[in-house]
């Protein structure tokens, strides 16, 4: 079967960007087309998303891109996935491409929220955003008015530092870590350094998850350029690995334990098998955590480490730089910053950057083979990719 | 202003109405004889529709819990939790009593409460 590579990369600065989405995601995929050294005319396929999970959001988003942009497409689809959409994207366009019915495929997301700020000093004037956030939980959960997934988050971590006995440190040293590496990102959402007195001493949002431990929703747009061998220019990087992975849950789990998520694991495995690789094989990695906690959490679900022991192997130092393996080099959703549906593609992004050698400050030295997790809900379906820089 | 959840199917909106009553109940598949939560109108385990309200445990063990600062429907503090109900599962709720007086594995009972829009709903106060 044929294979299908990542030929053109591309994001905007991650913020709050008040930009119209359809002009980010213009900016996004003219640069990754550029990037991949295709013309617009080329693509045969056009894929995206919703702008925004309480966004008064816009329907048949590709069409328009695609009179926009002039492309003539054999594939075109708007998915609504939640966290996954675009791996889904990703993942159907690699199919398409192996299959030999396209020979390019352009995936973008262009993610724009109203701020939380304006929500908040103005909640009878947004309460169509409120009413539509809440609606995402069903009558069992929506009736406590839930209207984020962050209490879910908080009683998911609570039980896995109860039940391995973490300390808060160890989890705050998280946010700390990946606001380290953020720096290094000129294109992330924060700039300032943080420490672990400033996380464990600012406000619980939802116990025990503090202020720094959960991720801002940003605006922001990316995009991922997918082809055939035969398009490839140079610095191609393959999907050697693909696989998705889904639990009978939405949002909180009804049965089982609430802190640990088994379709991230499956996921792992089939991709990596998928690929011909290991766990340990893996130089660097993006990895899908929303907060602080939920990082180790999901090193472990993925294979990285043994359940439980992820905060001592962050605490040694060995998921940053110089360590056995390089985990959200670009920050991560808590510091790159995370517009939601663009979010897939930005790890996609950072990882093809680090297999190109093209990441800067942030580079893993010699990275050949990456990974690539994203989730949907309260991590009900997990995406995992593994890539791999194409041998000389 | 309604602030109802309207994503209600047929078996939620029964759940809640009996809940009015002061009834406390899921459904059973009578072909079967799998017990549900939270509620259907299709037996998950065998397909089958014909299916019965039977009483859920008033009481259950309090394995997770946290505090919302930005609820839209309760009183601060939120205190949310998760109770587990013997044979059945998971039960997300409300918990009445402070954040500081809880721990995981605490015994909790079954109680009744309406929302700041009017709403009866279920909470779980500690034995």
């Amino acid at each position: 079967m044929r294979e299908a590579y990542i030929a053109g990369v591309a994001m905007t600065d991650i913020g709050w960007h008040e930009r119209d989405p359809h002009d980010m995601g213009a900016q996004v995929c003219s640069e990754a087309l550029r990037d991949a050294g295709l013309e617009a005319s080329q693509v045969q396929g056009l894929l995206s998303t919703p702008h925004g999970y309480m966004s008064d959001t816009r329907k048949m988003i590709t069409q328009r891109m695609a009179d926009y942009l002039g492309m003539t497409c054999g594939l075109m689809l708007d998915i609504d996935s939640g966290g996954n959409s675009t791996s889904v994207a990703v993942h159907i366009a690699c199919d398409r491409i192996r299959l030999g019915e396209i020979d390019s495929c352009l995936v973008f997301a262009a993610q724009r929220e109203a701020p939380p700020k304006q929500i908040k000093n103005d909640i009878i004037g947004h309460f169509h955003l409120i009413k539509a956030a809440n609606s995402l939980y069903d009558s069992y959960q929506a009736a406590y008015g839930v209207i984020s997934p962050l209490p879910f988050y908080a009683m998911a971590i609570q039980r896995y530092m109860y039940l391995h006995g973490i300390p808060a440190e160890d989890i705050a040293r998280v946010a700390v870590l990946l606001r380290d590496h953020a720096l290094k990102h000129p294109q992330a959402a924060y700039k300032e350094p943080l420490s672990l007195e400033q996380v464990l001493s600012d406000k619980l949002i939802s116990p025990p998850i503090h202020r720094f431990e959960s991720s801002e929703m940003h605006d922001g747009a990316a995009a991922v350029v997918l082809v055939s061998r035969e398009l490839v220019r140079d610095r191609g990087v393959r999907v050697a690995g693909m696989a998705e992975a889904h639990d009978p849950t939405s949002f909180v789990p009804y049965r089982g334990e609430i802190s640990r998520f088994p379709c991230v694991g499956r996921a792992a495995r089939t991709a990596l098998d998928r690929a011909g690789y290991d766990i340990a094989d893996i130089d660097v990695a993006e990895v899908y955590g929303a907060f602080a906690g939920m990082e180790p959490m999901m090193y472990e679900e993925l294979g990285f480490f043994a359940p439980g022991e992820a905060p001592a192997a962050i605490r040694e130092g060995r998921t940053t730089h110089g360590g056995d393996v390089l985990l959200n080099p670009s920050g991560g959703r808590l510091s790159l910053g995370h517009p939601a549906y663009a979010t897939p593609l930005l790890e996609f992004t950072e990882v093809v950057r680090q297999l190109r050698g093209e990441a800067g400050e942030r580079q893993r030295p010699g990275a050949a083979v990456g990974l690539i997790h994203t989730e949907q809900g309260f991590i009900n379906g997990s995406i995992v990719a593994v890539l791999d820089r194409e041998k000389e | 202003m309604d602030t109802k959840p309207y994503m209600q199917d047929r078996a939620a909106a029964e759940f809640f109405s009996r809940l009015e009553r002061g009834e406390f109940q899921t459904t059973r598949c009578r072909a079967c004889g799998e017990t549900h939560y939270p509620p259907r109108v299709v037996c998950p385990h065998c397909l089958g529709e014909d299916l019965e309200w039977v009483d859920l445990p008033r009481e259950g063990t309090l394995i997770a819990f946290t505090q919302q600062t930005d609820a839209i429907r309760c009183r601060m503090p939120d205190v949310l939790g998760m109770v587990e109900l013997d044979g059945i599962g998971n039960l997300f709720t409300r918990i009445d009593a402070p954040f500081e007086e809880l721990s995981i594995g605490m015994k909790v009972a079954f109680g009744t409460w309406t929302s700041l829009d009017g709403v009866l709903l279920h909470h779980f106060h500690p034995v």
